[in-house]
């Protein structure tokens, strides 16, 4: 136990772990939104990050040239590459998210079989993913090289606030709330959310399934790869297996807030990325991920549906 | 598409008795003389390159079948998603390690106190979480796995990440020896072990147990309305697939005469219910034929040596899609009321 | 897919099987020739140690097979993913083939002791170049390997100080914080540099385990700035170190970053970035190839992994050197395994610059320990600095 370090240290802990939070809340989007509408873990969005955090990096160092040695950009240029980057992120993922509903998912619900062939299906294929990056990379961790100078841009008494964090913060606020309002006021967002509630009915109200679950991976895929790009401006590394422990990390935030639903997994993610900042400074950070766990179990022994549970059903996807 | 299982299943009703116990003999000391498959030229294309063959048939093959069955009771039968079934397995294995070495008790005393601690545990994790449904249960469970490797990561009594190593060899039963250079002897065990479960798990399908759970895995609250005690079935079938999977834990602990904790990862459980979905939840024989493959095949293209989990992977898909209910599925007359079909043509199927 | 369309996949996969195990039998068939087996991570997470190791193997058997000897040697490979659960099925299997008279590794300390009593049931001879592990030459512990098990490497009691001493060379004042990951190894070195510092009475003030594949270091570096340390070791391997260097610069923390031979790559540099690399410390007990070898070594490492130098790949001398003990071994016409133990324990040999001589311990151990070697980044090249 070491309480001194949350004394001194509270303000680079809170404000990283929201960075860390909303990264969360952002891949926690590609779960959720895939529950809403087909009941089913996607047991690949880990993957669909990986690649998202190799899209970021193959565009700025093959596509831009940058490396080790490039200096950090200032105005207009930063703007565009980092835009760059993201659409490139967000593209990458959201189109592999579609390709993998595609070739591990859509026949077998054709087929209306049970929910388990599915997983494995989906496990099948993050296996894939992961080892063809994995035989492309040669194992061999790539590095983002830093097009952000990670300056202190003002500080309040004795905290500096980073500007990676506050736009990690500020990318994934705006990003929530654009899906946010997306799913509820959209035709399409409309479509999705009466998937979720009843997939029968929606059929014979006319929604085209096919297009709207392609549609829920797309968004979801893209918030994911959303989530990648702004992790390689913070950590600035990846490799074939960056995926799996925050993929689990983001999928227990997704539970944590009621899988599901939208505005459970913003809470959820922000929980978690608090959580585990402050348990690891205080606890000792081998010990992170069984707090976790044991705070999960907590929260669903008294509430069985998650945070936000089935409550709000209005809201979810 | 030719359905194995009917031809099969038709098949053996057709035969009488003399002829069925003719073919379980037959079957059985092919089974039994497989370790020996390897040093005949006839059968050597079973021989495992780089790996041995036959510490290749008791892990990862033996091994998996029984954790296989032991999961597929709590997936197949009862329909509760576990994701954490390592669990029980590192602790089978760590009773094995911490008393092997540390007392006189040889692994054949051990092996009811490891299937007990399992069982234990599987309650204890059971009572809080068996009220949650589905998917919640799966993340809870995972999340059990995961403390438990990390607990022994970080305990001193467990070794710390350096594991535990010397774990003692079996002694020998019957005249049968259990060494390194006598590894037939472990698959032996493994498969006695593997024939006692299928013959627990048909005795339990037909009985109450077994009724109660094909209730609940098709539909908890109706089986509730009805009376069937939902939380304390739950239970028995989460702790009896627990107790195999401390059984798998002890003989793996005393085969590879050294445990860690980096042996006991998240990917175990996703291997082994990949192999009970595979080959076909809820059907022993497919769970079995599902635990042969996905435990053979990799080590069988180890030439492949890079490209060996990609195959792997592949193979998952492939075979999901071609055969959404594993190699060889349950029964239809099961999920009769999910088709659509007229009753006639399912009533023709199950003549 | 139709019923023909799997009948074809089934007949493909049945091909490859058959012909997987053709290739293995012809490659089997050579002439009068012995087999040496390397063993150690080719896939996996920590796949980059082992196929840089197998470079040093490689290069000792070329040069020895051009020198047109009586007995060809053959190098087989066995990757156990440096996992002691893989270690355990691949073990057998190695101790099984009998053309095997020696092994190279294994290179990781859990899948060596996962190894052990395979190699101890059938006699076959180990040399490690990279199993630092203090106990697996230990004779009081259960996990040795004696007498079939030595190593070219220095261990974790020699590295463990040296890390320490390395460090803070240099620093007034030292405040030391050690950092593992919670690997056998990180954890290994952690506690040999943590029975140094107390020894000395160097002034640790704090430790912390960070599990590998960790992204965020917000906690650790918090612990360390709250600690007020000024030298860091962190005893894991380079893609961990890389991440936490970097985070501990760019929160603002200047001080000395310090690591062992698992930090020690080129590809630190990459991952840490090259204003956080710079003047981080490391320690090896393995020298460089590039400065220990001769220009025939150096054309025949060329020669036999196709790259132009050995710079920034690990261990590659060590695994020369291991390998050179069998092949010196060799040329005195030990062929089988009691003829190659017996040579081994016994005999004399020397390292890659000719110079060094190598005799192994009752126990296993290089006599007079091996040299750790103090390396440093300098401008963003990685200097060796002799022992430490």
């Amino acid at each position: 136990m070491n309480f001194s370090v949350v004394v001194s240290q509270f303000w680079p802990l809170l404000i990283n772990g929201l960075a860390l939070g909303f990264i969360y809340v952002l891949i926690s989007l590609g779960y959720t939104m895939v529950y809403g509408v087909l009941r089913l873990i996607n047991f690949a969005n880990s993957e669909i990050f990986m690649v998202g955090t190799f899209a970021t990096v193959i565009v700025s160092r093959n596509f831009f040239g940058f490396n080790q040695n490039t200096d950090p950009l200032h105005g207009f240029k930063l703007v565009y590459t980092l835009g760059a980057c993201l659409l490139a992120s967000m593209l990458v993922s959201g189109v592999t998210a579609v390709l993998v509903e595609i070739v591990a998912y859509r026949r077998l619900r054709a087929k209306g079989t049970n929910r388990l062939a599915s997983l494995i299906s989906a496990i099948g294929v993050s296996i894939i993913l992961q080892e063809g990056v994995r035989i492309l990379t040669h194992s061999v961790p790539m590095s983002n090289p830093r097009l952000l100078r990670k300056a202190y841009i003002f500080n309040i008494g004795s905290v500096g606030l980073r500007v990676d964090t506050l736009l990690v913060i500020f990318f994934a606020a705006i990003l929530f709330f654009l899906v946010d309002r997306f799913v509820s006021k959209t035709l399409l967002g409309k479509a999705i959310r009466a998937v979720s509630m009843s997939e029968e009915t929606s059929k014979l109200m006319g929604v085209n399934l096919n297009r709207v679950i392609s549609a829920t991976f797309l968004i979801g895929g893209m918030m994911t790869g959303a989530a990648a790009f702004l992790y390689e401006t913070v950590y600035e590394n990846t490799k074939y297996n960056v995926g799996f422990s925050i993929g689990l990390a983001a999928f227990t935030a997704a539970v944590l807030g009621g899988i599901g639903n939208l505005r459970g997994a913003f809470l959820g993610g922000l929980s978690l990325g608090l959580l585990e900042e402050f348990a690891a400074a205080i606890l000792g950070t081998q010990w992170k991920s069984v707090t976790v766990f044991l705070v999960l179990v907590l929260v669903l022994l008294f509430k069985p549906n998650g945070l936000f549970g089935e409550a709000v059903q209005q809201t979810r996807v | 598409m030719i359905n194995i299982r009917d031809r099969g299943a038709e098949l053996w009703e057709n035969w009488n008795r003399p002829k069925r116990t003719t073919f379980v003999i037959l079957l059985l000391a092919v089974i039994v003389l497989l370790p020996f498959a390897g040093d005949y030229s006839f059968s050597s294309f079973l021989n495992t390159p780089i790996s041995s063959y036959q510490a290749v048939l008791v892990y990862p093959v033996g091994i998996f079948v029984l954790m296989s069955l032991g999961l597929n009771i709590v997936v197949g039968k009862s329909g509760l998603l576990d994701l954490g079934y390592v669990a029980f397995f590192a602790i089978g294995a760590y009773t094995a390690a911490i008393l092997g070495t540390k007392t006189h008790l040889n692994i054949w005393e051990i092996m009811p106190i490891g299937m007990g601690l399992a069982m234990l545990s599987g309650v204890l994790l059971g009572l809080p979480t068996l009220r949650l449904r589905g998917d919640y249960l799966a993340i809870v469970t995972l999340g059990f796995g995961e403390i438990v490797r990390i607990v022994a990561v970080n305990n001193r009594a467990t070794g710390g990440p350096n594991g535990i190593a010397n774990v003692p060899n079996p002694p020998s039963i019957f005249g049968v020896r259990f060494a390194l250079d006598n590894m037939q002897g472990f698959f032996w065990i493994i498969l006695v072990m593997i024939l006692l479960v299928i013959w627990m798990v048909r005795r339990l399908s037909i009985r109450r147990p077994g009724r109660a759970w094909e209730a609940i895995r098709q539909d908890e609250d109706v089986a509730m309305l009805m009376g069937v005690a939902t939380l304390k079935y739950k239970i028995w079938s989460f702790s009896i697939g627990a107790a195999i999977g401390g059984a798998a834990g002890v003989i793996f602990a005393s085969k590879s005469m050294y445990v860690a904790p980096d042996m006991f990862t998240f990917n175990i459980s996703v291997l082994i219910l990949s192999c009970v979905v595979f080959g076909g939840m809820g059907n022993i024989w497919g769970v079995v034929l599902g635990g042969t493959i996905l435990a053979y095949l990799p080590e069988r293209i180890r030439f492949i040596s890079n490209a060996r989990q990609l195959v792997f992977g592949l193979a998952l898909v492939i075979i999901m899609n071609v055969r959404p209910d594993g190699l060889l599925p349950r029964k239809k007359r099961e999920k009769l009321h999910k088709t659509v079909q007229p009753l006639a043509v399912e009533g023709e199927q199950n003549v | 897919m139709n019923k023909n369309s799997q009948r074809v996949l089934g007949v493909v996969a049945a091909a490859a099987l058959v012909l997987g195990s053709v290739a293995l039998t012809t490659a089997q068939a050579a002439t009068k020739s012995v087999t040496l087996v390397y063993q150690g991570p080719l896939t996996g997470t920590d796949a980059q140690t082992g196929q840089d190791e197998l470079l040093g193997a490689k290069t000792a058997v070329q040069m020895y097979n051009d020198s047109n000897p009586a007995v060809k040697v053959t190098l087989i490979t066995a990757d156990d993913q440096g996992e002691g659960a893989v270690a355990g099925t691949v073990a057998p299997g190695v101790a099984a083939n009998k053309n095997v008279i020696g092994l190279i590794g294994p290179a990781y300390s859990g899948a060596s002791i996962a190894s052990f009593p395979s190699y101890k049931a059938t006699r076959l001879t180990m040399v490690s170049p990279s199993a630092t592990r203090v106990t697996l030459t230990d004779a009081k512990s259960p996990d040795n390997g004696f007498p079939f098990f030595h190593r070219v490497v220095g261990n974790d009691a020699l590295q463990g100080p040296a890390v320490v001493r390395w460090s803070i060379d240099g620093v007034s004042s030292p405040k030391v914080y050690v950092i593992d990951d919670q690997t056998p190894y990180g954890t290994g070195l952690a506690q040999a540099a943590t029975a140094y510092i107390k020894k000395m009475k160097v002034n640790e003030v704090g430790s912390d385990s960070v599990v590998q594949k960790t992204s965020d270091y917000t906690a650790t570096v918090a612990k360390i700035k709250n600690s007020k340390a000024n030298v860091v070791i962190y005893t894991g391997y380079y893609p961990d170190g890389g991440a936490l260097a970097k985070a501990l610069n760019d929160s603002g923390w200047a001080g000395v970053f310090a690591g062992g031979d698992g930090v020690l790559n080129d590809a630190f540099i990459g991952v840490a970035g090259k204003a956080a690399a710079e003047g981080a410390k490391f320690t090896a007990p393995a020298v460089p190839f590039e400065t220990a070898a001769t220009d025939a070594q150096q054309v025949a490492f060329t020669k036999a992994t196709g790259l132009k130098t050995a710079a920034g790949h690990v261990y590659v001398t060590e695994t020369f050197n291991a390998t050179n003990v069998f092949l010196s071994c060799i040329k005195l016409g030990k062929l089988t395994r009691a003829g190659i133990q017996q040579c081994v324990a016994t005999g004399t040999f020397l390292a890659l610059d000719g110079k060094t001589v190598l005799k192994f311990t009752r126990q296993g151990e290089v006599v007079g320990g091996a040299p750790v070697g103090g390396f440093q980044v300098v401008k963003g090249i990685i200097k060796y600095f002799g022992a430490v």
